[in-house]
């Protein structure tokens, strides 16, 4: 009997308490009382973003320089009055490249924010990427590799990998005498990074007639001995790397020490200027190239110059690398994509993707070329730079050639 | 009287009518962890094997719901069988790992099986890399919504419940408080019973198990078998919150986290493996999802102690904690009103 009434009882309570959840009054889409269209994530006084990073990961040094880029970004904004009257503000939540909790940090971000202006991990990315395009988030990732490239909503700042790799072997036959016929070797993590460049690479070795010895790694192994045996046993005359700073450092290291003194060209992320304080130094600036689409810090470029001086007074100490450039330029593609949202009166997640979708001309004020953001489905740029590294400047890159787009990469198309 | 001690269970039912995503979530996962928690626990905390092996199972799980409901795409292969068959079957080829490594399960004993049982996870994390047809690669492969009886566990269908909007989670926490509850039914009977007393005498002493005729290789076997499956239904739970299957979780590190789960919580017990799995499962998102609350943390990206890493090194703490001075595990704090004592039989 006893039994019988608490559990009459406690249907009862939950039947009336459900009237007063919280969660049966969904918030939506409102106008607010400036005339601006809001939705999830925009309030009256304030625009809340999420950044879904790594502190605590194997990309930990990335995310906080990306991180600390993006916030600069965004106090500079805020000084300057916000956006539409609001202040813009970053939610970070760090995933420590683990995708249970990305996904989880996901699941919590999602209803307070307008959009994610950074994402690291491409396993991270592809977990949430269904979910980004129900939510309608304005995404941008930290990762660059093609397959992102057909996801709604989310975009790429910069070229992908297949680009860097295109131009890359571009680079070799015009300034390294490789010429057709030429053996190259192409070391690369196994995943979408490695496949995506590996993609690219073989792309230009069959235009160019060269052949491609391949080396899979994965991102544990950090010692490259066996590769750079086995690449100079089948005698390649350059080597490219799909890989992490610790494996481009072991790699060109290992070359240099056998005496197999060959051009080593990297993606982007293979490099930072941390590897300037390790042994690897005089080999790394003998034989070592880096393949981006962002100017290098010491660029005289003068969006470049001020980010770099803002960036020094407000981390002291802290150092220069890609990751600043690229956080810095995505807060900016970010934060003008809210401008021209502002200026339609529409600040919903529909309206502010519309909004960066009309920008076909992206101006990042130097740091990287212009960016055309209006293509679904097509990378922004197709241009590259070539980098080597040199311990006397800042970022500990300077520029070798480039900016240039190869004809091959022109013509490259994405399936 | 004695029953209504479990009444409190029916406030499980509550949380999707008032929790927001988030916690639902964490919900879920907490559920999924349970049911592979309890099955470790009866391999390791009833029989005293250990296994590191455990995520390996669950990815078998995962990938077998993924595999067997899938539907076949340009580069990946599915059957696209119902999904409630398609978990049966899952859970069952989760067992059929477990009886293939059974002969080694069934003479391995403590921290060997555990060695022996750490080289599944590296092969399985090469094969889910590799078998791109099936597991989609490195990035993983969207996971179809569960279905049963033409209700669709997925944010179709506008389906409202006294004024509440129900989308996935909200719908999955039913079906993940049905499969925990029915798990931890089924443990609960196989301790209890003689498979039970078995295994904790093959634990305890395992000579002394074979003399009175308790076949100590098969017994051993069959408890690594029904562990597998246990992992499999939790590998089939995750994999419906997570909505994607990714190779990199099912590593070493979730392994450890399973353990940790038992250990915590309390060795040979389904209360044990429950509360372990929500302190281990919890604790972390909690202490990330409010660490900006923390005292003496600095805000992400302004230096010094970062939210992120105060929530590790609480976590660490509150691990060294339990271990140091509760050595039953969190199941050792007895809340009288909950837990009445038991006569301990000699």
């Amino acid at each position: 009997m006893k039994i019988r009434n608490m559990v009459a009882g406690i249907a009862v309570l939950a039947v009336t308490a459900t009237a007063c959840s919280g969660k049966s009054t969904e918030g939506g889409d409102g106008t607010g009382a400036d005339g601006v269209k809001t939705g999830p994530g925009v309030s009256a006084d304030k625009i809340t973003l999420g950044a879904l990073t790594d502190l605590t990961g194997v990309y930990a040094t990335l995310g906080k320089s990306i991180t600390q880029a993006q916030q600069l970004y965004f106090d500079e904004l805020n000084a300057a009055g916000g956006v539409c009257g609001r202040d813009v503000e970053i939610l970070v939540r760090d995933h420590g490249y683990d995708v249970q909790k990305a996904v989880t940090a996901y699941t919590e971000v999602q209803p307070k924010v307008a959009g994610l202006p950074q994402v690291i991990g491409s396993p991270v990315m592809a977990a949430i990427a269904a979910n980004v395009a129900t939510d309608k988030l304005l995404t941008i990732p930290a990762a660059w590799p093609s397959a992102l490239l057909k996801a709604p909503y989310v975009q790429i700042v910069g070229s992908t990998y297949e680009i860097e790799m295109i131009n890359g072997i571009d680079f070799l036959l015009k300034e390294k005498g490789i010429k057709s016929g030429d053996k190259i070797g192409h070391v690369y993590f196994e995943g979408e990074y490695g496949e995506s460049a590996l993609a690219g690479s073989k792309y230009a070795a069959e235009k160019a007639g060269l052949k491609i010895v391949e080396q899979r790694i994965k991102p544990t192994d950090t010692d490259m001995t066996s590769q750079v045996s086995a690449l100079k046993a089948e005698g390649v005359k350059a080597i490219l790397i799909s890989a992490g700073p610790r494996q481009s450092a072991s790699l060109a290291g290992v070359a240099a020490a056998g005496g197999f003194m060959v051009p080593i060209l990297s993606n982007n992320p293979g490099y930072s200027p941390q590897l300037l304080e390790t042994a690897a130094k005089p080999a790394l600036e003998a034989n070592f190239h880096l393949i981006t689409a962002a100017y290098p810090n010491d660029s005289k470029e003068p969006g470049m110059t001020s980010l770099v001086s803002a960036y020094e007074k407000k981390h002291p100490g802290e150092p220069l690398d890609g990751g600043v450039t690229f956080g810095y330029i995505s807060a900016l593609v970010f934060g003008e994509a809210l401008k021209k949202a502002c200026d339609a009166k529409d600040l919903t997640r529909e309206g502010i993707y519309k909004a960066h979708q009309s920008q076909s001309a992206f101006d990042s004020k130097g740091l990287m070329p212009p960016l055309d953001f209006s293509k679904q489905g097509d990378v922004g740029t197709r241009v590259s730079l070539i980098q080597k590294p040199d311990a006397k400047v800042k970022g500990g890159l300077t520029a070798e050639a480039g900016p240039f787009t190869a004809d091959a990469a022109a013509a490259y198309t994405f399936e | 009287m004695s029953k209504a001690r479990y009444l409190p269970l029916l406030l499980l039912l509550l949380p999707p009518f008032y929790l927001d995503l988030f916690w639902l979530q964490a919900g879920l996962f907490v559920m999924a962890a349970a049911i592979g928690a309890i099955g470790l626990n009866l391999l390791t905390g009833s029989t005293g094997q250990l296994s590191m092996g455990h995520s390996f199972f669950l990815a078998v799980g995962a990938y077998g719901y993924v595999y067997f409901a899938g539907d076949e795409t340009d580069d990946l292969t599915g059957l696209g069988l119902p999904p409630l068959l398609a978990v049966v079957c899952a859970v069952a080829l989760a067992g059929l790992a477990g009886l293939a490594f059974s002969p080694i399960a069934g003479r391995l004993s403590g921290v060997y099986l555990g060695i022996a049982s750490l080289a599944l996870i590296f092969l399985g994390q090469h094969v889910l890399f590799n078998v791109h047809d099936v597991t989609g690669g490195y990035n993983g492969r969207a996971v179809p919504p569960m279905e049963a009886f033409g209700f669709a566990f997925d944010g179709t269908g506008d389906v409202v419940v006294l004024g509440i909007a129900f989308g996935a989670l909200e719908k999955l926490w039913f079906l993940g408080l049905l499969l925990l509850g029915l798990a931890a039914l089924f443990a609960l009977g196989v301790l209890k019973g003689r498979p039970g007393r078995a295994m904790n005498l093959i634990r305890d002493q395992q000579t002394a198990a074979g003399v009175l005729g308790i076949p100590v290789a098969r017994t051993r076997a069959a408890v690594f078998t029904l562990s597998s499956m246990y992992a499999g239904l939790g590998g089939v739970l995750l994999a419906l919150t997570f909505q994607r299957a990714v190779p990199d979780y099912f590593g070493m590190l979730l392994a450890l986290d399973y353990l940790a789960m038992i250990v915590i919580g309390g060795l040979g017990s389904v209360s044990g493996a429950v509360i372990g799995a929500t302190f281990v499962t919890l604790l972390p998102q909690l202490l990330t999802r409010y660490s900006d609350a923390l005292p003496l943390v600095a805000p992400t990206g302004t230096g010094g102690v970062s939210p992120s890493d105060a929530a590790r090194y609480l976590y660490g703490a509150a691990v060294v904690g339990i271990v140091l001075f509760l050595p039953a595990g969190l199941r050792g704090l007895r809340i009288p009103s909950l837990t009445p004592r038991k006569e301990s039989t000699p």
